[in-house]
């Protein structure tokens, strides 16, 4: 298992609280003025060219916004926000509108280079290195032969480049930055942006609706099925800033695209907020996969720092037959609220979740789904593995329902938690909703720790403690690892390594 | 007891608050315990809870509270006959306590009436949390009920039945029940009456070293009651404690579950079932609190849902830092017997010890379509066949009940049911 | 090889004494079987010899090659070549028997500064060794031991046993839940790694797997103590006339 052996190795070379991707860049950086006000939401609208549609709706989320309370019932805490004590727009500034990697500043191509995201094309058409354990295991359906990624990059608040773009649209496909699609496709950005996630929808939502700088739009036309893996890093690098990404995704009839993100932020004393809105729209027979790996900065070993990540995720099955898939393995952020979400609108249409979570440090997760059954025979499908460590709160929050003309609803929900150490603590509160008598809901959650005869097991055979823990761990987690493209699940095994390092007494 | 400013008081509560400027000076009780009844409307004051707060998420008690009645001690009602033949009873009619009741051996009976008048009960009177309405509710107007205190090492060999007959307006009563170290008994609760009653009842029992209870809830009110009731317990070193309720009746119904682990070794059963029909309301809240090491406990619920009732069962397990060892398994499983009915399930965990294994399972199903098949297959026709399956859906509950006179007795009562909604 | 001195152990969680003054040497190249009745401390030992935390060493001391291995921890204890075959084999979700393979025999050629298998060469030596164990591929590409039967979880022991080619084998009930079948291939797997290097422990109730695994020295080990010691004779003895008889002799 090599995967297990580089998490060891990683592991070995870091300190306890060393986070790898806690560098910060110095680029040259364009921002507006601190705080938030109707004038710093037309400062960011002008600067992005946007019609003057587009300003009228992110001012309506903004008189909105004003009349909404945070919200509290999650299972976090932290101290309150000032939201006029933070930039609302920070980029590169290069900017605005490079067209080709060589119009991007060397040094942020460097940033991505150091995170380990190749942009230039000809280093991904070399494809990606096979791994050893590829020879084990039966090829995965998920992984495109070519091994090829288009990268949309965000850094702080805006894109700053989009590989494959021409290739792309030789297929049909839109593969753009959210800021470029409102001045490019507006059409589309108009008929569906806040079409799932309306600007009502929570605080959070509805700030990222006022002041979202930028984003991914991809756009997958009827009967088109989407020739490589697209995929967003987002990098948060300046200081004091929020980062509000937008992400808008529309598989139209029978279209199919799997879609990744990565999420990475410098390594800083203060917490850094990030409130995303994602929103999906599968049209009939279509199928949106949608991966993410969240490694913001957790913070430090005393917990001080880090990400608050705010985050509203979610996917609406229009049509019939269509499906979303949401897989995400959680390490990073000092508190993550998120809860990727399926509206089973179509019938026949059908939602998974699958999530891995793993705290440790004095990290809060407070994260989930909602799969709410809206058409008929719809199905969902919940699997959430949870692995608190450290101090760290580590909660499960998801809701299922089925309403009254959801005749045949369908869900399976199977939530399991490992607990590391006896001061963290996890937590499972699920919502079971029925109002259809043909509604079938099995529920079933488990909380243990890792078992002593296991881990005796494993040892006889030679393997020290932390290693035999490691190994015990990825395979809890094995049932959602492997619903990721192949790149991402090796990278999230080593995450998951590093993050619940020192963990083991 | 809500966080959210209300700007304006509901009907229902200005009715609570103005009925408890009327009877305060009716109710027995010395300066103690007028205090915490000051408390106690203090926190009726703030409002009734709604769906915003946690506990009460399905079941907005300020929005389905619609109606107070007004107190009326003139109404009448008499004594049922016990659910197990035999049974010591102990009956509060229309709220209020017999002057006369049979003698127990190892058991003292006092009327309840009597420990608010002397004060001795007010330590006792506090509600357990800031959502705690039942608890307030019931401070702010209990007027009397049993205090039942069971001597160390008795072993009761028939139930002691108590019986709260409601005859509509408002009742409020109290079962304080110290179980000493090493004793046995069962007890049941008997909620039920003729009236469109408001009323709240709340159990508390205390279980010593070793003792062993079972302790029944047979609520059977009519479907124009509003009976809102809380059990409380605490489990000392080695005690067993077996509760089974069974909610067969009521228009709003809220039972409260809330148990303690206080001492290593204690172990505690909940088996329930709910039958609900008509337009009804019926929420099964239970809190259980792993506090110490080396506890157990189980919970299965069943519930059966016909007509356009709604039900509800929040489950949370919590197992503290040190309560190491603690195993605990929970399991909700619901039949939607019609289109118009609802059912909705919280079971939570809430764990801070990592050497621990808890679960919970719950299911919402229809009736398993292989067993109607079979019993199809044998000639039995499709409504009885159904009717067979769902019986023998809760039936299981309550054979797991291993004293024979009592599952004998809870069967009756089923059959009762499903020959009304049946 | 081994040399038990004096060994008394005890539960650490009620501190109940299981092994009380125990001694046995086991010598290169030599079976020896371990008998004995229900509840004499069989599988105790095994876990004792092989690390297991839940026992404490109150007195004596357990020598591998000369020297004590008290304070090595299990993995420690592994790698310098001391394998169990478990009674009960853990089932480990969602690891690969063939990853954890791979894992376990790196990690002992690490521990002995030897360079990790290539991995054609790994392939070719579980191929090989599967095949002689009568087992399928695809069952190594299942998770460890979940869902494997009783004779399927015994034949991955003695695989593991071949694969990480420990000096010292200890095998805890290893006949327990075997048909004569998988019996006979599991007692062929034991015998082909009988070797002058190689000192193999058999614990077990019966004589039966003896027939098939004939031993050097037989021990009867009676409330935690070694009462008799013999040749295979003994174990013949045991099988027509009980335990009571040599009870009987030692009291």
């Amino acid at each position: 298992m090599p995967a297990v052996q580089d998490t060891i190795d990683r592991v070995r070379k870091i300190d306890v609280d060393q986070y790898k991707y806690g560098f910060q860049t110095e680029i040259a950086m364009d921002k507006a003025p601190k705080g938030l006000s109707e004038d710093i939401i037309r400062f960011i609208s002008a600067k992005k060219d946007e019609p003057s549609w587009m300003l009228e709706w992110r001012l309506g989320a903004y008189r909105r916004w004003l009349t909404l309370e945070e919200p509290t019932w999650a299972r976090v805490h932290y101290p309150k926000i000032d939201f006029q004590d933070l930039y609302y727009y920070a980029a590169p500034k290069s900017t605005p509108g490079p067209t080709s990697l060589s119009d991007v500043d060397p040094e942020l191509l460097k940033v991505y280079e150091k995170l380990g995201i190749p942009l230039r094309e000809q280093e991904i058409l070399a494809g990606v290195q096979k791994t050893d354990a590829s020879e084990l295991e039966e090829p995965s359906d998920n992984v495109y032969k070519s091994g090829r990624v288009a990268v949309d990059a965000v850094f702080d608040s805006v894109s700053v480049v989009t590989t494959f773009k021409k290739e792309l649209a030789q297929a049909g496909v839109i593969f753009c930055s959210i800021s470029e699609a409102i001045r490019e496709h507006p059409e589309l950005v108009q008929k569906y942006l806040g079409s799932v996630v309306p600007t009502s929808d929570n605080f959070y939502a509805t700030l990222n609706s006022a002041v979202f700088t930028d984003g991914s739009f991809v756009f997958v036309p009827k009967g088109v099925r989407c020739p490589m893996e697209l995929s967003t890093y987002f990098r948060m690098n300046e200081k004091n800033t929020g980062q509000f990404e937008r992400t808008l995704i529309i598989a139209e009839e029978g279209a199919y695209v799997s879609y990744l993100e990565g999420c990475t932020a410098p390594q800083r004393d203060e917490n850094q907020l990030h409130a995303a809105v994602v929103e999906l729209v599968a049209l009939d027979d279509a199928e949106i996969k949608y991966s993410t790996v969240q490694n913001w900065y957790p913070g430090d070993a005393e917990g001080k720092g880090g990400i608050y990540n705010f985050v509203t995720k979610r996917g609406d099955c229009r049509g019939d037959r269509s499906k979303i898939s949401w897989t995400q393995v959680e390490t990073g952020s000092a508190i993550t609220w998120k809860y990727p979400s399926c509206i089973l609108r179509g019938d026949d249409s059908s939602g998974e979740f699958y999530s891995i979570a793993v705290s440790n440090g004095y990290q809060q997760v407070d994260s989930g789904t909602k799969m709410i059954h809206l058409g008929k025979n719809t199905s969902s499908r919940i699997i959430s593995k949870g692995i608190a460590a450290g101090f760290s709160q580590n909660t499960y929050r998801g809701q299922v329902s089925a309403h009254r003309k959801a005749t045949n609803a369908r869900n399976f929900t199977n939530c399991d938690s490992l607990l590391i150490g006896d001061q963290c603590g996890a937590h499972t509160v699920p919502y079971m909703e029925a109002k259809n008598s043909t509604a079938q809901f099995e529920h079933e959650a488990t909380t243990s720790k890792i078992s002593e005869d296991q881990k005796f097991y494993v040892m006889q055979r030679g393997i020290p403690e932390e290693e035999a823990i490691a190994l015990i761990v990825n395979g809890f987690v094995k049932d959602v690892i492997q619903q990721l493209p192949m790149e991402f699940a090796v990278e999230a095994q080593k995450l998951i390594g590093i993050s619940l390092e020192g963990s083991v007494g | 007891m809500n966080m959210h400013s209300i700007p304006q008081r509901t009907q229902a509560e200005t009715a609570l608050i103005d009925a408890f400027g009327e009877r305060l000076s009716l109710l027995p009780g010395d300066g103690a315990v007028t205090l915490k009844r000051d408390d106690a409307i203090e926190a009726i004051k703030h409002g009734l809870p709604t769906r915003r707060l946690e506990s009460w998420h399905y079941t907005d008690l300020r929005r389905l509270l619609t109606s107070v009645p007004a107190f009326d001690s003139t109404a009448a009602t008499k004594a049922l006959p016990p659910i197990v033949e035999g049974s010591a009873i102990l009956a509060v009619l229309n709220g209020v306590s017999g002057a006369k009741f049979p003698a127990i051996e190892g058991v003292t009976v006092q009327r309840l009436s009597e420990k608010l008048t002397d004060g001795s009960i007010a330590p006792g009177l506090d509600p357990y949390g800031s959502d705690d309405a039942i608890g307030a509710l019931n401070t702010a107007f209990v007027a009397d009920g049993y205090f039942v205190d069971i001597a160390d090492g008795a072993q009761l060999e028939k139930p002691i039945e108590l019986q709260n007959l409601q005859a509509g307006g408002q009742v409020h009563v109290r079962f304080p029940v110290r179980v000493g170290a090493g004793a046995k008994a069962a007890i049941v609760e008997r909620q039920a009456g003729e009236g469109a009653a408001l009323g709240s009842s709340v159990s508390q029992v205390v279980l010593g070293e070793g003792a062993e209870v079972t302790w029944l809830i047979v609520q059977e009110q009519p479907e124009t009651a509003t009976h809102l009731a809380q059990f409380k317990a605490h489990l000392g070193k080695n005690s067993k404690l077996t509760v089974f309720f069974m909610n067969a009746g009521g228009k709003l119904v809220r039972q409260e579950i809330v148990v303690r682990t206080t001492g290593e070794g204690a172990d505690f059963k909940l088996r329930g079932i709910n039958l609900l029909a008509g337009d009804t309301h019926t929420d099964v809240t239970m809190v259980l609190d792993h506090a110490v090491p080396h506890t157990t406990s189980t919970e299965v619920i069943r519930n059966v849902v016909t007509g356009k009732a709604r039900g509800v069962f929040q489950g949370r397990i919590n197992v503290h830092q040190y309560a190491q060892k603690t195993n605990a398994k929970m399991a909700c499983n619901t039949l939607l017997l019609s289109d118009d009915g609802e059912f909705s399930t919280k079971p939570e965990l809430e764990i801070f010890a990592d050497d621990v294994i808890c679960g919970h399972g719950a299911t919402v199903t229809e009736i398993d379509h292989n067993h109607l098949f079979y019993l199809m297959a044998r000639g039995i026709d499709e409504k009885s066949a159904r009717g067979l399956l769902v019986k023998a859906f809760v039936a299981e509950v309550i054979e797991e009940l291993d004293d024979e006179a009592i599952v004998e007795a809870l069967e009756t009562r089923l059959d009762d049911w499903f020959v009304a909604h049946g | 090889m081994l040399e038990i001195k004096n060994l008394h152990a005890r539960i650490v969680d009620d501190g109940t004494e299981i092994i009380r003054g125990l001694n046995l040497t086991v010598k290169a190249g030599e079976v020896a079987a371990i008998m004995g009745p229900n509840g004499s401390g069989k599988s105790t030992l095994s876990y004792i010899l092989a690390g297991r935390e839940d026992y404490e060493v109150t007195e004596g001391d357990i020598l591998y090659n000369g020297q004590s291995v008290l304070e090595m921890d299990p993995a420690e204890r592994a790698t310098a070549g001391i394998f169990l075959a478990f009674q009960y084999p853990m089932e480990i979700p969602g690891v690969a028997t063939m990853e954890f393979l791979k894992v376990a025999m790196n990690e002992q050629r690490k521990a002995r500064g030897e360079e990790p298998l290539k991995i054609p060469e790994f392939l070719k030596r579980v191929k090989e060794a599967a095949a002689s164990l009568n087992m399928d591929m695809a069952m190594l590409k299942r998770p460890l031991n979940v869902g494997f039967s009783g004779g399927e979880k015994k034949r991955a022991e003695i695989l593991q046993m071949k694969l990480l080619e420990p000096r010292l084998c200890v095998l805890d009930e290893t006949d327990s839940g075997l048909d004569i079948d998988a019996l006979k291939i599991v007692s062929d797997g034991v015998n082909a790694l009988r070797s002058p290097e190689r000192a193999i422990v058999v614990i077990t109730h019966y004589q039966r797997l003896l027939e098939h695994i004939v031993p050097d020295s037989v021990h009867v080990l009676y409330k935690g103590q070694v009462i008799k010691s013999g040749d295979k004779s003994l174990a013949l003895d045991l099988e027509a006339n009980g335990y009571a008889g040599v009870i009987g002799e030692a009291a």
